[in-house]
């Protein structure tokens, strides 16, 4: 049986930053949270969040993600980056571990975003196991550390992806 | 609820959560999620799933929402940390449980193990740290 592949030339890079279509804004946050069941009253009621302590209406920290994903077109917005921290899936892939699943995300954060703020983030491929076999195959995890920033530079959060690239068992 | 209010081992109600095809659509658009097995059957099914699933994001989502409903408007989300198990699909339930694994006194900081479960098993296990007030 020949050696494991060596991908550790993919780890690292600085990736970005990768923009938002759009500022964190009210209707957006309503409509995660209808959908969500999430009632929290600081999300849609300006009030209610000048209350908790914000100046407007802020969005739930879960929804980090969200505000920067490309959407219906496909596209990031313009003044984006170019690359891709997770370019080394596609190498494994040809490799001959043609299957990815999603094991882990990991959200921290660090502020609360509110009614106007512009997110954007930054990524790099933080890990890379070495080759395991589980029970769904042999294959690499692989860790996309993207850390969000807002309009001024401050570290909003960070999100740790994980995903195992495989080759499915009995192939 | 303040922090003085919570004890480590303290259960959370469950909370359950039916699985539609409106929830697995609603959250993906929500989440600006448009890959086409959350919402497009056919497409999940040429990938060898039985139907549409629900998208990590939404997971995420119901995960903090679970925790904050029961902690209360003063509870602030520090972390979600999730693994991913069992897909969630139409016509399924998820039954949230969950329990306080950590209370620090003096930083508000609490820590709560979750796991939400179907009919195929763990969905979601994880973690979810909130700030409480004093």
């Amino acid at each position: 049986m020949s050696a494991a592949p060596d991908f550790s030339d993919y780890l690292g890079g600085d990736f970005g930053p990768f923009l938002a279509w759009d500022e964190v804004n009210a209707p957006m946050i309503r409509h995660w949270c209808e959908a969500m069941g999430d009632s929290n009253p600081m999300y849609t009621d300006a009030e209610a969040a000048r209350a908790a302590g914000f100046d407007d209406i802020v969005a739930p920290p879960t929804m980090l993600m969200a505000w920067t994903m490309n959407g219906y077109g496909g596209k990031k917005p313009p003044g984006s980056g170019e690359g891709n921290a997770l370019a080394v899936l596609a190498a494994m892939q040809a490799a001959g571990y043609p299957a990815v699943v999603a094991v882990n995300c990991e959200q921290e954060y660090e502020r609360y975003l509110q009614v106007g703020d512009r997110v954007h983030y930054r990524a790099t491929c933080e890990a890379i196991s070495e080759e395991k076999t589980t029970a769904l195959g042999t294959g690499f995890f692989v860790t996309e550390l993207s850390t969000f920033y807002n309009q001024r530079d401050e570290i909003v959060g960070r999100q740790r992806f994980r995903v195992l690239q495989y080759r499915p068992a009995g192939q | 609820m303040k922090v003085a209010d919570i004890q480590t081992g303290a259960k959370l109600p469950d909370l359950r959560i039916d699985i539609t095809a409106k929830l697995i659509v609603g959250g993906a658009i929500a989440s600006r999620d448009y890959q086409d097995v959350h919402h497009d059957k056919a497409a999940a099914q040429a990938l060898g799933s039985p139907d549409i699933f629900m998208n990590i994001l939404t997971t995420n989502g119901l995960v903090g929402r679970y925790v904050t409903d029961w902690a209360g408007a003063g509870a602030r989300l520090g972390a979600v940390n999730i693994r991913l198990g069992a897909p969630n699909f139409p016509g399924d339930c998820m039954t949230f449980s969950g329990e306080v694994s950590s209370v620090d006194a003096e930083s508000g900081e609490v820590v709560v193990a979750v796991a939400g479960r179907n009919r195929l098993g763990d969905h979601v296990t994880g973690t979810v740290t909130v700030g409480m007030p004093a």
